[in-house]
C-alpha cells in the first residue's frame, strides 16, 4: 500500500513537468491575463530627531482605485494609483496634511523621469511638459518627505503594462463600481519586510592632494587652496535619487578640475606653489554633515594652512548666471580677490556672477551651504552656484526631477572653465591678464566627453549616504578617479551622527492582480450546483427512469419521518 | 483566486464524476473497485505514454505545428487505446453487465485524467491572487473529457466484447473510435497551428464531446436491439 502510494507520487511529480509544459503553452496564449510585476521606489522613511517622517509602512495590499472615485468613499482600504501627469497637488497635500486614513499611493511618474532612460528630450514641447512636471514633482516631494504617511507610499514608471492597468481602474471607476472584494477589480500588491532601522550608517569623505612646488622641500609649508564638492544625495524615493545637478554636476566638476590640474602639477615646470586639495564629501544634504567630520578632522597647522575653500554646488543648469555665496563680509581679502579674480573671467566668458553674502548663525542648527561649515572652522569659504538663495533643509538635494535631461553639459563645462582658470591665474600669478591658459584645442582643453560620461554615470547611480555601503562600487570609483589626478588620496569613513534615522527597503516589487469578487464566485458557485443538480437528474432520468428520480427524493424524507 | 474559487473550480473539474457514479446504477451495483482499477490502468498507460514520448519525440523550442512530430505523437496517443482494450478485456470483473462494465472503465478513466492532470495546477493556481479564466475552462474540459472517454470505453466495448454486431455498423463503430482517440491531436492541432484560444478550443471540445456522446450511444443501443430480440 505504502509503495503503491509513493509510486502514484512519482508518476504524480513525473507528469507535472508535462502538465507544466501544457499550462506554459496555454498562458502564452492567455498573456494579457497574467499578474503583472512592475518595479516601485518607496518612499523614503526616517526620523529627524525621534519625529517620524516620510511614508511608515512598506508592505501593502490592497484593492487599486484611480482619482475617479466616488466622492465620500471609503479609501481607507484602496491604494490612489496617482499619475503625475493628472497630480492634484492640492489634493495630495490636503490627504496628508489632515492625515486622512489610506490604503496607499502609488505615483507613476512619466518615462522620462527614469534614469534609465536613454532618450532625448530634443522636441521642444516635451521639454515643456518635463519643465511643468518638474515643478510639480518638486512641491509634491517637499510635502511628502516632510510629512508623517502612515500608509505606504510607491513611486513607478509609467509604461504601456502599467498605463493599461490604469485606464482599467479608471473605467471601473467611471462605472461608479468601488474597487472593493466584493467587486474584484485589481489588488496591489508588495509583500516587503517591515522596514528596519539602518544601524550607524557610515558616510565617506574622500580627500586628493595635488602638492605644489617649493625651492626648498616641505610642502606642508605651502598654502592650500580646497575645492570642494558634496556628491550624496536626498530624495523621496531614496532608489531613484541620482541628484544630476544637484549635486552631481559639482562633483563632476571637481573631477575635470583635478583632472586639467593634474596634467599641470605633472610637469615640475608647471607645478604652482600651491597644494590643491580636492575634497569630495558626503553628508550633504544632513547640514553638510560629512564636511563637518571631515574638517574636524584636520589640525590646527593644516587648517591654517588653507587659504579658501571654493565649495561646487548646482552648476548643471544655469543659463548666464552664477553666484558667489559667502557668509564672510566681501571685504575679506581673501574673497575679495577670489571674487574678483572669477568676475574677470566671467567677463571673458560673456557670464555674469553675482556675489551674495549670508550671515551664518551659530546657534541655529541649519547649515545652508557648504561653505559655512568651513566658515565654522574659521576657513574662508565660497560657494559657487546657480541658486541664488539658500533652499531648505532637505530641499534641492537630488530629488525625484533632478534627472539627466535637466543638466546641461556645456553649463559644467562654463563653470570648470570660470573656476579652473581663475583658480590657474591665482596660482600662476596672471590676475588681471588676459592669459587663456585652459584654451580650447589645447591640451588643457576642458574635456566635455569626461564631463559627459561622468554626469551619465551619476545621474544612473542613486546616491543617498545611508544607503551607499562602505566599499560602495559607486564610492571606489570616485576614489580611483581622484587618485588618477592627484598625488595622495586618503579616503575617509564616519558614522553620520546627529538627529537622523533612515530606514531601509527602498526598492520593491509591486505585483498586480485582477481579482475576481466574491459575488462573481458565489454566483459560479450558483451555477455549478445547478449544473450538477441538472446532470444528477438527467442522469438518473436517462438511466434509470423519471419514477427513481422522484422516488430518490421521496425516500430520504419518509425514512426521517419513521426514525423520528 | 481564493480558496473559495479553488473549490469552484474543484467542484467544476471533479464532481461530474461523482455525480455520474451515484447518479446512474453504477452505485447500486458497487462497481468502484472496477473504475479504480481502471484508474490504474491509466496511470500505467500515462507512464508509457511518457516514456514512449521522451523517447521518441524531439524537444522543440518553439511552438509550431511539426506535422511529422504531431503524427507520432498522435501514434503515441493510440497507447491510451490500447491501456483501454487491457481494462475492458484483461481485467478480471466482478458479474457486472457489460452495460455497466464500460461505464465503470470509463469514468475511472476520466477521473484518473482529470486527477492528473488538473488536479496539480489548480492547486497551484489557488495560491495565486490573478483571477483567469483558465481554471473554470479547465473544469469544462474535464466535462468533455469525461464524455469522451466514456464513449471510448463505449466503442471500445462494442469493438472487443460484443461478437454480434451488424455488419453495417462495424465500419463505422471504428471510424468513430478513430475520431474520439485522435481527439487530442485534433485539439493540438487546432491551438498550435490555427491559433485558437483557450475558450474557442474547449467550445469546441464540449461540442465534439456531446456528438461523439450521442453517436455512440445511437451505436450501442443499435447494437443492443439484435442481441436482445
Amino acid at each position: 500500500m505504502e509503495s503503491s502510494k509513493q509510486g502514484h507520487r512519482e508518476v504524480l511529480e513525473s507528469m507535472y513537468s508535462v502538465i507544466a509544459l501544457i499550462f506554459v503553452l496555454v498562458a502564452c496564449v492567455e498573456l494579457g491575463d497574467a499578474a503583472s510585476a512592475v518595479d516601485v521606489y518607496r518612499l523614503i522613511q526616517y526620523d529627524i530627531s525621534g519625529v517620524p517622517l516620510g511614508s511608515r509602512f512598506a508592505s501593502l495590499n490592497h484593492h487599486a482605485s484611480s482619482m475617479h472615485f466616488s466622492p465620500g468613499a471609503d479609501l481607507s482600504r484602496t491604494v490612489l494609483v496617482i499619475p503625475i501627469r493628472e497630480l492634484d497637488l492640492s489634493f495630495v497635500k490636503e490627504y496628508i496634511s489632515r492625515r486622512q486614513p489610506l490604503g496607499g499611493l502609488l505615483f507613476l511618474l512619466p518615462q522620462i523621469f527614469s534614469f534609465e532612460n536613454k532618450e532625448g528630450t530634443g522636441d521642444s514641447d516635451k521639454h515643456h511638459e518635463l519643465e511643468l512636471h518638474k515643478n510639480s514633482l518638486l512641491e509634491l516631494e517637499q510635502s511628502l518627505v516632510h510629512a508623517n504617511i502612515p500608509y505606504p507610499v510607491y513611486f513607478a514608471f509609467e509604461d504601456d503594462n502599467v498605463n493599461a492597468i490604469l485606464a482599467d481602474i479608471k473605467r471601473n471607476d467611471a462605472s461608479g463600481q468601488q474597487a472593493t472584494a466584493t467587486t474584484g477589480g485589481y489588488k496591489l500588491v508588495v509583500s516587503a519586510a517591515e522596514p528596519k532601522k539602518i544601524a550607524s550608517p557610515v558616510i565617506t569623505n574622500i580627500q586628493g592632494w595635488l602638492y605644489g612646488s617649493k625651492a626648498d622641500g616641505d610642502t606642508n609649508q605651502l598654502p592650500t587652496i580646497a575645492i570642494v564638492a558634496s556628491y550624496d544625495t536626498f530624495g523621496a524615493a531614496p532608489a531613484l535619487s541620482v541628484g544630476s545637478d544637484s549635486n552631481g554636476s559639482g562633483a563632476v566638476a571637481l573631477l575635470e578640475i583635478a583632472r586639467l590640474f593634474s596634467i599641470l602639477y605633472s610637469n615640475p615646470k608647471t607645478r604652482g606653489r600651491y597644494n590643491l586639495l580636492f575634497g569630495l564629501t558626503s553628508g550633504g544634504p544632513y547640514n553638510y554633515n560629512g564636511t563637518h567630520k571631515w574638517l574636524r578632522g584636520f589640525d590646527q597647522r593644516q587648517r591654517e594652512t588653507i587659504d579658501y575653500a571654493i565649495c561646487l554646488n548646482s552648476i548643471g543648469s544655469w543659463d548666464n548666471e552664477l553666484y558667489v555665496h559667502v557668509s564672510k563680509p566681501p571685504e575679506n581679502a581673501y574673497i575679495k580677490q577670489f571674487f574678483e579674480g572669477i568676475s574677470s573671467v566671467a567677463e571673458e566668458l560673456g557670464v555674469k556672477v553675482g556675489l551674495k553674502h549670508k550671515k551664518i548663525n551659530i546657534s541655529n542648527s541649519r547649515v545652508a551651504w557648504e561653505h559655512e561649515q568651513f566658515s565654522r572652522h574659521r576657513m574662508t569659504a565660497a560657494t559657487l552656484s546657480e541658486l541664488s538663495v539658500a533652499s531648505g533643509l532637505l530641499e534641492r538635494t537630488g530629488g525625484l526631477s533632478d534627472g539627466r535631461h535637466f543638466v546641461n553639459e556645456n553649463s559644467v563645462a562654463r563653470a570648470v572653465k570660470l573656476v579652473a582658470e581663475s583658480l590657474a591665474r591665482h596660482i600662476y600669478g596672471y590676475q588681471g591678464k588676459n592669459i587663456e591658459i585652459f584654451a580650447d584645442g589645447s591640451s588643457l582643453a576642458i574635456n566635455p566627453s569626461y564631463i559627459g560620461s561622468w554626469l551619465n554615470l551619476l545621474s544612473q547611480t542613486p546616491r543617498v549616504a545611508p544607503f551607499l555601503l562602505k566599499n560602495d562600487p559607486f564610492v571606489l570609483a570616485l576614489k580611483k578617479e581622484l587618485t588618477d589626478h592627484t598625488d595622495e588620496v586618503i579616503m575617509q569613513t564616519e558614522v553620520l551622527e546627529g538627529m537622523f534615522t533612515f530606514y531601509d527597503s527602498t526598492k520593491a516589487t509591486l505585483n498586480v492582480y485582477q481579482v475576481a469578487s466574491v459575488t462573481f464566485d458565489l454566483l459560479l458557485l450558483l451555477v455549478l450546483g445547478s449544473y450538477l443538480i441538472v446532470l444528477f437528474s438527467f442522469l438518473v432520468i436517462v438511466t434509470r427512469g423519471l419514477d427513481d428520480l422522484i422516488s430518490l427524493f421521496r425516500r430520504p424524507s419518509s425514512r426521517k419521518v419513521k426514525t423520528a | 483566486m481564493t480558496v473559495f474559487h479553488f473549490f469552484n473550480c474543484a467542484i467544476l473539474t471533479f464532481g461530474p464524476h461523482a455525480v455520474y457514479y451515484s447518479a446512474t446504477p453504477l452505485s447500486e451495483y458497487d462497481t468502484l473497485g472496477t473504475s479504480i482499477k481502471a484508474a490504474l490502468v491509466y496511470l500505467g498507460t500515462a507512464l508509457v505514454k511518457l516514456v514512449c514520448l521522451a523517447t521518441f519525440l524531439n524537444v522543440s523550442e518553439n511552438d509550431n505545428f511539426d506535422p511529422s512530430q504531431e503524427l507520432l505523437k498522435a501514434l503515441i496517443g493510440f497507447i491510451d487505446v490500447a491501456g483501454l482494450y487491457f481494462a475492458l478485456t484483461q481485467l478480471t470483473h466482478r458479474n457486472i453487465s457489460q452495460n455497466h462494465k464500460f461505464q465503470a472503465i470509463g469514468l475511472g478513466w476520466a477521473f484518473a485524467d482529470s486527477v492528473l492532470h488538473r488536479l496539480a495546477p489548480l492547486w497551484v493556481g489557488a495560491r495565486g491572487l490573478e483571477f483567469t479564466w483558465d481554471f473554470i475552462l479547465q473544469g469544462i474540459e474535464a466535462n468533455a473529457n469525461l464524455v469522451f472517454s466514456i464513449s471510448l470505453a463505449a466503442l471500445g466495448s462494442l469493438m472487443w466484447l460484443r461478437k454480434n454486431k451488424p455488419k453495417t455498423l462495424i465500419p463505422i463503430i471504428y471510424a468513430c473510435a478513430g475520431i474520439v482517440a485522435t481527439m487530442p491531436s485534433i485539439t493540438s492541432y487546432l491551438r498550435r497551428s490555427l491559433g485558437w484560444h483557450f475558450p474557442k478550443v474547449v467550445g469546441f471540445e464540449l461540442f465534439t464531446s456531446l456528438m461523439m456522446a450521442i453517436i455512440s450511444w445511437q451505436l450501442f443501443s443499435a447494437c443492443q436491439r439484435p442481441s436482445s430480440a
